[in-house]
C-alpha cells in the first residue's frame, strides 16, 4: 500500500505542473488588475504605466509564470523604469513555498491569506458535511426499508424540492424568515450575517450561533442528492444473497442493516464524499458571500473580482493538491471497507 | 477495540474543537465597549496606507483615525483641519505665480502614540508617494512637486514646478515617519511594511485596533485625540459583500450604517425605519462617445447625431422609473458643483420628433427598410457597452428600445468591470470598440474641478497604450481651455474657464448624463447627530451618537 500511495503521489506531480500552467495562462487573459486600482475613477494613465512595470505585469507570460514558479531573486527587475533592471528580486517562487503576496492587500503573503480564511471554511464546510452525511445516512436508510411507503414518499418529495432551490434562494429566504421576520414578530431570531455580534465579542458560542443558517442553507440541497444515493444503493445491497443468508442465519435487523448492509452500500458514498471533500476547502462560495461568512469561497470571489492572480492561484493550487490527497485517500478507504479490493499485484 | 473507539472519538472531539477555536482566532472574552456602531460595508478594505490605495471603502475611513489637512462639510465646503487656515492668495499660502504653498500646522497635532505630527511627516509622506520603490495606488499629485521644505515643526512649504490649481486635493493623509522611517530604510520600500494592514498609530479621534480578513475590522477611541472626543466607542466595519445581505442585516438591526444601496431597495428600508440619505460626490452616470471617424461609428463625429441620441432617450423617466425619482439628470458633468456649472445648463429635453428630424437633415435614412437608418452603405448601428451593473442592464434595456423607435439600432454589451476597464488593446473601452460608453465618473480630484483625460495628448495608441483619452476625440479648443484651468489658482479665472468647458461639453455632447451618482448611505434608528459629505463623509464623527 506504501508503494501504490508514492506512486500515486508521484503520478501527482507532473498532473499539478499541468494543471499551474493552464490555470495561470486563464487567469492572466480574464481580466487586468490595474484597470480597478483607480478606485472609482479610471486608474491614471502615468499610473498605469508605472504600476504595470513595477508589479511584473508587463513581463511575457512564460517570464511570469517562470517568476510565480521558481520566483525571480536570481535576477534583477526594473522598478524605476529606467529601462535598466537594477534591483534584486526577492520572490521565491511556489516551489519554494512562495505564492507570492496579493495585488490587492499589498505587501500581504497569499499564504497568510489563505490561512487566515481556511479555519473559517473548515468549520463552515466540516459541520455542513457532518449534518449531510449523518442527516442523509439516517433518512436514507429510513427510506430504503420503507420502499414506496407514505413517509417514503414524502421524505422523497421534501428532499426534491430541496434539491431543486437554488442555494442563494434558499438562504436569502431562511435569513429573511429566521432574522429579519422573526424579530419583527416578538420571536428568538438568528442572526443575519458576520461571525459574532460585536456587543459581545468572538465567542465560541458567538459562532456557533452565527454558523446555524450558513450551515442549513449549505446543507439542504447536498443532504437532498447524498440521501437519495443512500437510499438507491442501500435498496440494491438489500436484494443481495448474503443479507438473504444473514437473514436465514437469524442475524438481527439491526446487525443486518448497520453491520452488513450499510458498509457495504457505503462504497458509493465514499466516492462522492471523497470527490466532495477537497472542495470544502474552496468553500461555499455562495452561502459565504450572502451570509459574509470570512471563508475561501468569499475570498476567492473577492480576488477574482480585482484580477488578484497571486491568490487567486494560490487558492486553486491548493484545490488542485487537495484533490490529488484525497483521491488517494478515497481510495485507501475502499480498500479498507472492502477488503476484496487490493491494489497491489 | 473498546480504547480505541475511544481514542477516535477523543481524536475527533479535538479537532472539532481546535477548528472551532482557530475559527475564533484566539478570541478574548473582553467587557464589550457600551457603544459600538456596526457600519456595513460591501466591499472590504484592500489596504489601510493612503498611499496603496484609491479604493472609497477605505479613503472615507480615514477621517476616523488619519484625518486629512482639510476636509469637507455636508455642502463639500473645505475647513481646516491639520492646519490654521486653508492656504490662500489673500493669505499669502499660495504664492503669486501659484509655484508654491505654504501650509501652517495647528498646535498639539500628536500621533496616538504622543509622538507629535510635523511637517516632516508631511515631507515624508510626498517623498514616499514618488519614490519608485513603493508600487503607490497613485502618484499624483504628488508628483507635480518638486521640493518640501520645513523651516520648522509647524510649517510646510510645497513647492511645484508650475502653477498648480487642483493643490486642495493633497495630504489625504499622512503617514508616520517615526514608524516607517525605519521599515523603509530596513527593506527600501514600504510595499511590505506592516503599518499598511495593521496601521499601529493613527491622529485622528479613532484608532486602529483591528481587521479580520474577511470579516471586519474595529476602530476604538484614540484617547491621545488632540480635537473633542468621540461620543460612540467603537465603529465596526462589518463587511458584507451582497447587498441583499445588506438590506436585511439593516433591517435587522445587525448593522447601523450601510451604504451604495440599490436604489430598488430604498423603499423597504425606508418602511423598516431606516432613513435613506442622499449625498451629491461628484459622481455623474453618463455617456462617453468615441468620437473619431477612424476608430468609433462615423455617424457619432456628427454632433447633430449625437444631439439627436440625447434628445432620443427619456433621461427623465429613466430617474423616474429605474432610480424610483431620487436622482435627477445632470446637465453638467460638474453637476455637484453649482460654483463651476455657471451659468447653469439646461438638459437636452426628450424630443424623439426632433432627434429624428436631426438625424433626416445629418443624411442618416433608412433607405432599405430594415428598421435601422443608414448613410453612404453603413447602417446606424451602435455597441453600447457598460458593466454588469444591473441598474445599468436595466439602462441599457430601456436605451435600446428608445433608440430603435428613432432609427438607431443598439447592440449591447456588458461586461466585468476589470474587463471592461482593462487598458488598450485589452479592454473594450480603452480600445474603441464600444461606440458609447457608460460609467460613472466626475473631476478627478471632486470637489476640484480639474479633468485630464480629454487632452489631444491622452489619446492611448501602440506607442502610448496607457492614454486615457477613450474617446478618442481631439478637439484643440478643448484641450487649452483644459490645460489653462489645471494652471489657474485664482478661483474666479478658473471658474470661468471651467464655464467655457461645461458649455463645450454641452453644446457639442462630447458626455451626456444619465443620473446623478449620489452616496446613498442608510442610517439605522440608533444612530444620531449624523451628517454626510459627498468628500469626507464622516467629517462629524465625533458628534455622532447612538441611543
Amino acid at each position: 500500500m506504501t508503494r501504490y500511495i508514492l506512486k500515486r503521489l508521484l503520478q501527482g506531480i507532473p498532473l499539478l505542473f499541468i494543471i499551474s500552467i493552464i490555470l495561470f495562462v486563464l487567469m492572466m487573459n480574464m481580466g487586468d488588475p490595474i484597470s480597478t486600482m483607480g478606485g472609482r475613477s479610471v486608474t491614471r494613465p502615468s499610473d498605469r504605466e508605472r504600476l504595470t512595470r513595477q508589479l511584473g505585469l508587463d513581463q511575457p507570460v512564460y517570464l511570469q509564470y517562470l517568476y510565480w514558479l521558481i520566483g525571480n531573486d536570481w535576477t534583477k527587475v526594473d522598478l524605476d523604469g529606467d529601462g535598466v533592471a537594477e534591483t534584486p528580486g526577492t520572490r521565491r517562487g511556489a516551489l519554494r513555498g512562495d505564492f507570492g503576496t496579493s495585488l490587492v492587500n499589498r505587501g500581504k503573503p497569499v499564504t497568510e491569506i489563505i490561512a487566515e480564511r481556511l479555519p473559517n471554511t473548515l468549520i463552515l464546510m466540516v459541520a455542513a458535511e457532518a449534518m449531510i452525511i449523518l442527516g442523509s445516512l439516517l433518512v436514507g436508510v429510513y427510506s430504503a426499508l420503507r420502499q414506496y411507503s407514505k413517509t417514503d414518499n414524502i421524505l422523497t418529495a421534501l428532499l426534491f424540492v430541496g434539491y431543486s432551490m437554488p442555494i442563494f434562494f434558499i438562504a436569502l429566504i431562511s435569513m429573511y424568515l429566521f432574522a429579519v421576520l422573526f424579530k419583527r414578530w416578538g420571536l428568538p431570531y438568528l442572526p443575519t450575517v458576520g461571525m459574532f455580534d460585536p456587543q459581545v465579542g468572538k465567542t465560541v458560542g458567538q459562532v456557533l450561533w452565527h454558523m446555524v443558517l450558513p450551515v442549513l442553507s449549505i446543507s439542504i440541497i447536498s443532504f437532498a442528492a447524498y440521501s437519495r444515493y443512500i437510499r438507491s444503493t442501500m435498496l440494491e445491497v438489500m436484494s443481495q444473497d448474503y443479507i438473504r443468508t444473514a437473514k436465514s442465519k437469524g442475524l438481527t435487523r439491526r446487525e443486518i442493516i448497520y453491520v452488513h448492509a450499510l458498509k457495504n452500500a457505503s462504497l458509493p458514498i465514499v466516492t462522492v464524499v471523497g470527490l466532495d471533500l477537497p472542495l470544502l476547502l474552496g468553500g461555499a462560495v455562495i452561502t459565504e458571500r450572502i451570509f459574509a461568512w470570512p471563508g475561501m469561497g468569499r475570498l476567492f470571489l473577492d480576488h477574482v473580482s480585482r484580477s488578484d492572480l497571486p491568490v487567486v492561484m494560490g487558492i486553486l493550487m491548493l484545490i488542485a493538491v487537495a484533490v490529488v490527497v484525497f483521491q488517494i485517500i478515497t481510495d485507501i478507504v475502499y480498500a479498507w471497507l472492502d477488503p476484496r479490493i487490493r491494489y497491489e499485484s | 477495540m473498546k480504547s480505541k473507539s475511544f481514542v477516535f472519538k477523543l481524536v475527533i472531539l479535538a479537532v472539532v474543537a481546535g477548528m472551532l477555536l482557530a475559527g475564533c482566532g484566539g478570541a478574548q472574552e473582553e467587557p464589550a465597549p457600551s457603544k459600538v456602531a456596526t457600519f456595513i460595508w460591501t466591499q472590504e478594505f484592500d489596504t489601510l496606507n493612503p498611499i496603496y490605495t484609491n479604493m472609497w471603502f477605505v479613503t472615507v475611513t480615514h477621517q476616523l483615525w488619519l484625518p486629512w489637512a482639510w476636509e469637507f462639510d455636508e455642502n463639500n465646503e473645505a475647513f481646516p483641519k491639520l492646519v490654521t487656515e486653508l492656504p490662500s492668495t489673500d493669505n499669502g499660502g499660495i504664492s503669486a505665480d501659484g509655484t508654491t504653498l505654504t501650509l501652517h500646522l495647528r498646535d498639539g497635532l500628536v500621533w496616538s502614540d504622543g509622538q507629535p505630527l510635523t511637517s516632516a511627516d508631511f515631507r515624508f509622506t510626498w517623498q514616499m508617494y514618488i519614490d519608485p520603490k513603493n508600487a503607490v495606488a497613485s502618484a499624483y499629485p504628488y508628483d507635480n512637486i518638486t521640493d518640501i521644505e520645513t523651516p520648522d515643526e509647524k510649517t510646510v512649504v510645497v513647492h511645484f514646478a508650475d502653477a498648480f490649481a487642483p493643490w486642495i486635493i493633497l495630504w489625504r493623509g499622512i503617514l508616520p515617519e517615526h514608524v516607517l522611517k525605519p521599515v523603509y530604510d530596513a527593506e527600501g520600500t514600504l510595499d511590505n511594511a506592516d503599518w499598511n494592514l495593521h496601521p499601529t498609530v493613527g491622529y485622528g479621534p479613532y484608532v486602529f485596533a483591528e481587521w479580520e480578513s474577511g470579516s471586519f475590522a474595529r476602530f476604538v477611541v484614540n484617547d491621545n485625540y488632540w480635537g473633542d472626543q468621540p461620543k460612540i466607542g467603537e465603529i465596526f466595519f462589518r463587511f458584507v459583500p451582497d447587498d441583499a445581505s445588506q438590506v436585511a442585516a439593516l433591517q435587522s438591526g445587525d448593522g447601523d450604517l450601510g451604504t451604495f444601496i440599490a436604489y430598488s431597495d430604498v423603499p423597504k428600508l425606508k418602511e423598516s425605519g431606516i432613513s435613506i440619505m442622499v449625498q451629491p460626490s461628484g459622481y455623474n452616470e453618463g455617456w462617453f462617445f468615441v468620437i473619431n471617424e477612424e476608430i468609433g461609428h462615423p455617424a457619432l463625429a456628427d454632433v447633430n447625431v449625437r444631439k439627436a441620441i440625447a434628445m432620443a432617450v427619456d433621461r427623465e423617466a429613466i430617474n423616474r422609473d429605474l432610480l424610483l425619482g431620487l436622482t435627477k439628470v445632470p446637465a453638467s458633468f460638474w453637476d455637484s458643483l453649482p460654483y463651476y456649472n455657471d451659468p447653469p445648463l439646461e438638459n437636452y429635453a426628450y424630443n424623439p420628433d426632433e432627434a429624428g428630424k436631426l438625424l433626416d437633415d445629418a443624411g442618416w435614412i433608412d433607405t432599405n427598410g430594415d428598421g435601422s437608418r443608414d448613410k453612404d452603405g453603413v447602417e446606424l448601428v451602435l455597441t453600447y457597452g457598460t458593466t454588469i451593473r444591473e441598474i445599468r442592464q436595466d439602462t441599457q434595456a430601456v436605451v435600446q428600445q428608445q433608440l430603435a423607435a428613432v432609427g438607431i439600432k443598439v447592440d449591447l454589451q456588458s461586461y466585468d468591470s476589470d474587463l471592461y476597464f482593462s487598458g488598450y488593446g485589452e479592454g473594450p473601452a480603452a480600445s474603441g470598440d464600444v461606440d458609447i460608453m457608460e460609467w460613472s465618473d466626475g473631476p478627478s480630484g471632486f470637489p476640484d474641478p480639474d479633468i485630464y483625460y480629454w487632452l489631444c495628448s491622452e489619446i492611448p495608441s501602440d506607442e502610448y497604450p496607457a492614454g486615457g483619452n477613450w474617446f478618442f476625440l481631439c478637439d484643440e479648443e478643448l484641450d487649452a481651455l483644459i490645460q489653462l484651468q489645471a494652471t489657474q489658482v485664482d478661483a474666479e479665472a478658473r471658474q470661468q474657464t471651467i464655464s467655457q468647458i461645461n458649455q463645450i461639453f454641452h453644446d457639442r455632447v462630447y458626455w451626456l448624463g444619465l443620473w446623478q451618482d449620489p452616496d446613498v448611505w442608510a442610517v439605522g434608528s440608533r444612530l444620531t447627530g449624523v451628517k454626510f459629505s459627498g468628500v469626507t463623509p464622516f467629517f462629524n464623527i465625533t458628534e455622532w451618537d447612538l441611543k
